[in-house]
């Protein structure tokens, strides 16, 4: 497993690199540049800040200058925020999306496993409709909808949470978010969830594990979860991504300092760098967290070996 | 002391500052009978994170909210966009072109330190420097004496027109008359820097615990897209009269959420209120809205190059059939007032002038636009290509001016929305045919607004030029006679609308929702609101 790791590791050094390549001539080819703002700038202050920048020189020299300070750990200089490097804005902005996105994919793998075996095992009933009722509700009304509707309840009407904002990672400011970001999540794995455990417990190892007379809770916990979860390990990886990286609706509509909101902002802005560093952040972690989901697959199916 | 009352004094204070006499102190006032609260903190919205808050880098309105009430310039501008003092108690001009500016000996920077006039000699020589590129430094440094030569790399900055005196005295030299001197210096990319602090952490100055300043405030923390937060600067030479103790400056970018965060009451200051909301929260708070026109400009630029409205013809009928009224009333029915000039309301240096057809009734208007366009040679169902950046606000304005040309000229536009940089690009490349557009004044001067239709200047995306009036504007530039200098100014203004080079179409207000109990909020024709000036009422 450990070579299969490291293989997969090296894997994404070319990935990167034509990732990075890509990205670099796109947003050099997107009409408008980082220094074309409502005040034109004279030709003397345009011609400062490019070489400021380095934009003076050709965009090979340009590439490879990046590439280099690349290889030193060096996302560069910030074109649109002058007072910080890509490296202290990514470094801010990082653990306040990992800890929204990420405490958010943790309820949610939770909730959403437990309402899909609920729903499976109450197939058909009441509970399995409610059940599926909600998650469908998360799937189908959109974050921008749902997410004020949240702060409405919670933040003006019943006034127990902050309507949006900050404050060093206390709870308060992360409930709301959290909530959004879960609602919307689990309406995927309970779904998933329920289909694969209804396949599972339809399977002849658990007809036969019932033949025995085994209690149906340890029939569920013992035997079919494990083989249930694999469909939803598929899918724990995409939104574990999307809710770490992509979560710009749920960074807008609650104000919150991460990196989606910077992807955005970097990219309407022409902050080449930025944009470039962020690409680079997102690139590592879809590899990494592929890779931990392809690792939970040998853990959870002992036919698979690396 | 009554808003009237201030407002008042501050009128005398810049008539005197004007005349070339000195000025005089002028601290934030609370009217008699209002109780103060106790806790002095004032949480505002100023719309996107700074760039930066190094005053010379420093180019949008958030940065500039922020940085204003850091670092204080030889003046400022009081609530109701007066010119106070500033570190400069006084100030005269003792040639055309030679402004002497005295300091204050109490100005202190916030490591206690003496404010002197080399801090200023160091920070306008670092702004208009190459290396330094600041965005402002050719938009400000071109009135400062070999400003223009020195952004451009052709001279060093030490030959920039400002000198120290002495400890307490700069000297300005311009290269022509800038009587708006006092008003162009409450800018603070002419603040005075901390050349120690500067030198000594570099690029990481602005940073808390770093950032030495000489405003009423202190930094005291900045959190990346989530606030900035100042606190009174004890070391402020007027600091008796600073009321805020703390100001928290949010980022919030969705209009939405920051309505949302104003209710739930984690904000006081709304900056922006969504497209199509106003009467909705006029009616809903009518003690909290708050709505004043300042000085900025709404049009349409018409690219004067282009094969159909090179013709003025072309370009006078496209203007005259658009209804600024019900465009003001009905369609962005947030206050605005119909505008028919590039000069707006309220712009120092130059009148407002107007059409005459803006009085005649709408019909004979359509007659007149109708001849105009068949005497050009347009038929009914040619086309127009308007472009614009995605926002509703734009687009609902954009829909409208369509359905003017369809329904009354039967002209039909094919509406681009751009990407904002797109469009400024195109806009500023002529790569459009019409293209949405606006302008916000830099100081009080009608300069500022001559910028968008003169000839072969950066700001003029209509690419129209009237050598005659251009030559009015030089006379004008040169005269020393205040009063000559205005009719020449407005005189070319009314020589160059005549030419149709855009379409005026509304003088900008600011209609947002400050909480009752924030005190201190004047009509600003600058929109810029210092947090000296402002203070929590007891509520």
């Amino acid at each position: 497993m450990w070579s299969y790791t490291f293989r997969r590791v090296l894997a994404t050094i070319p990935t990167l690199l034509a990732v990075i390549t890509v990205c670099y001539l796109l947003l050099h080819l997107t009409p408008g540049g980082p220094f074309d703002g409502e005040r034109k700038v004279s030709a003397a202050v345009l011609a400062n800040l490019q070489a400021k920048y380095h934009l003076d020189l050709p965009l090979w020299q340009q590439y490879l200058y990046y590439i280099k300070s690349l290889l030193q750990g060096d996302l560069g200089a910030s074109f649109r925020y002058a007072d910080w490097s890509v490296n202290d804005l990514v470094g801010k902005a990082l653990p306040v999306s990992a800890a929204i996105g990420g405490g958010a994919i943790v309820i949610s793998l939770f909730i959403g496993v437990a309402l899909g075996i609920v729903a499976a095992l109450r197939q058909n009933s009441i509970i399995d409709y409610l059940v599926m009722l909600l998650g469908n509700i998360g799937g189908a009304f959109p974050s921008f909808v749902l997410g004020p509707v949240l702060v409405m309840v919670f933040a003006i009407g019943l006034e127990w949470l902050p309507a949006g904002g900050w404050d060093d990672f206390s709870l308060r400011y992360m409930v709301l978010p959290i909530a959004l970001l879960v609602f919307i999540n689990i309406s995927t794995i309970g779904r998933v969830m329920r289909g694969s455990m209804i396949e599972v417990l339809s399977s002849n190892f658990i007809r036969t594990a019932r033949a025995k007379g085994l209690p149906m809770r340890t029939i569920v916990l013992r035997h079919a979860l494990k083989p249930a979860l694999m469909p939803v390990v598929s899918v724990i990886g995409p939104l574990a991504i999307s809710s770490i990286t992509a979560a710009v609706v749920t960074e807008t509509v609650f104000g919150l300092p991460g990196l989606g909101k910077l992807i955005v902002n970097g990219a309407a802005n022409r902050d080449y760098t930025l944009v470039l560093g962020l690409v680079v952040l997102v690139t590592v972690i879809t590899v990494v967290l592929n890779l931990l989901v392809d690792l939970a697959y040998a853990l959870l199916d002992p036919k698979i070996r690396y | 002391m009554s808003h009237n009352k201030s407002l008042r004094v501050a009128t005398a204070a810049v008539a005197l500052a004007l005349a070339g006499t000195t000025g005089f102190a002028m601290a934030a006032q609370v009217p008699a009978g209002v109780k103060l609260a106790a806790k002095q903190e004032l949480i505002r919205n100023t719309g996107s994170e700074p760039e930066s808050l190094d005053p010379v880098l420093a180019e949008s309105v958030p940065a500039n909210t922020i940085t204003m009430d850091l670092f204080e310039g030889l003046t400022a501008t009081d609530s109701f966009g007066k010119v106070m003092p500033g570190v400069a108690e006084s100030w005269k001009q003792t040639s055309p072109t030679t402004w002497v500016f005295k300091l204050r000996k109490n100005a202190k920077w916030s490591d206690g330190s003496t404010v002197t006039a080399s801090d200023f000699v160091y920070g306008w020589q670092r702004f208009v420097e190459p290396k330094t590129a600041s965005p402002y430094a050719s938009t400000y440094g071109i009135f400062i004496l070999n400003g223009k030569e020195i952004t451009e790399g052709k001279k060093p900055a030490s030959s920039l027109g400002v000198k120290a005196v002495d400890k307490y005295t700069l000297e300005v030299q311009t290269p022509y008359p800038v009587p708006f001197m006092p008003s162009l210096v409450a800018n603070t990319q002419l603040a005075p820097l901390p050349k120690a602090t500067i030198d000594k952490f570099g690029k990481d100055w602005t940073k808390p615990g770093k950032m030495v300043s000489n405003g009423a405030f202190a930094l005291k923390d900045w959190q990346v897209n989530s606030k900035v937060v100042v606190e009174k600067n004890a070391q402020y030479w007027d600091v008796k009269n600073v009321q805020l103790g703390k100001i928290t400056y949010l980022p919030i970018e969705d209009h939405n959420a920051d309505v949302k965060l104003y209710e739930s009451g984690e904000n006081d200051w709304v900056l922006e209120l969504p497209s199509g909301t106003y009467d909705k929260y006029k009616a809903q708070y009518p003690k909290e809205i708050r709505n004043a026109p300042f000085l900025g400009l709404r049009y349409y630029s018409l690219n004067n190059k282009d094969p159909l409205l090179k013709d003025v013809r072309v370009r006078k009928a496209l203007s005259m059939v658009i209804d600024r009224d019900i465009l003001a009333k009905k369609v962005t029915a947030d206050g605005q007032a119909p505008a028919y000039s590039a000069i707006v309301a309220g712009t120092a240096g130059a009148d407002v002038t107007s059409y005459d057809w803006a009085k005649w009734p709408m019909a004979k208007r359509v007659e007149e636009a109708k001849k105009l366009l068949a005497e050009a040679g347009v038929k009914p169902g040619s086309k127009l290509k308007f472009a614009y950046n995605t926002s509703d606000y734009h687009k609902k304005m954009a829909i409208f001016a369509a359905s003017e040309w369809k329904s009354k000229l039967g002209l039909n536009t094919e509406l681009e929305s751009l990407e904002f940089k797109v469009l400024l690009k195109k806009r500023h490349d002529a790569d459009y045919q019409i293209a949405r557009n606006g302008w916000v004044a830099d100081y009080n001067d009608a300069t500022t607004f001559l910028a968008l239709v003169q000839c072969d200047n950066d700001q003029n995306d209509n690419k129209n030029c009237n050598a005659k009036a251009e030559a009015l504007i030089k006379q004008g530039s040169d005269s020393t006679d205040q009063a000559k200098r205005k009719q020449l100014f407005t005189q070319a203004v009314k020589m160059i609308m005549d030419d149709y080079p855009m379409i005026p179409l509304l003088q900008y207000t600011a209609p947002r929702l400050v909480k009752s109990y924030v005190g201190g909020y004047g009509k600003n024709p600058m929109d810029r609101y210092r947090g000296k000036d402002l203070y929590i009422i007891q509520h």
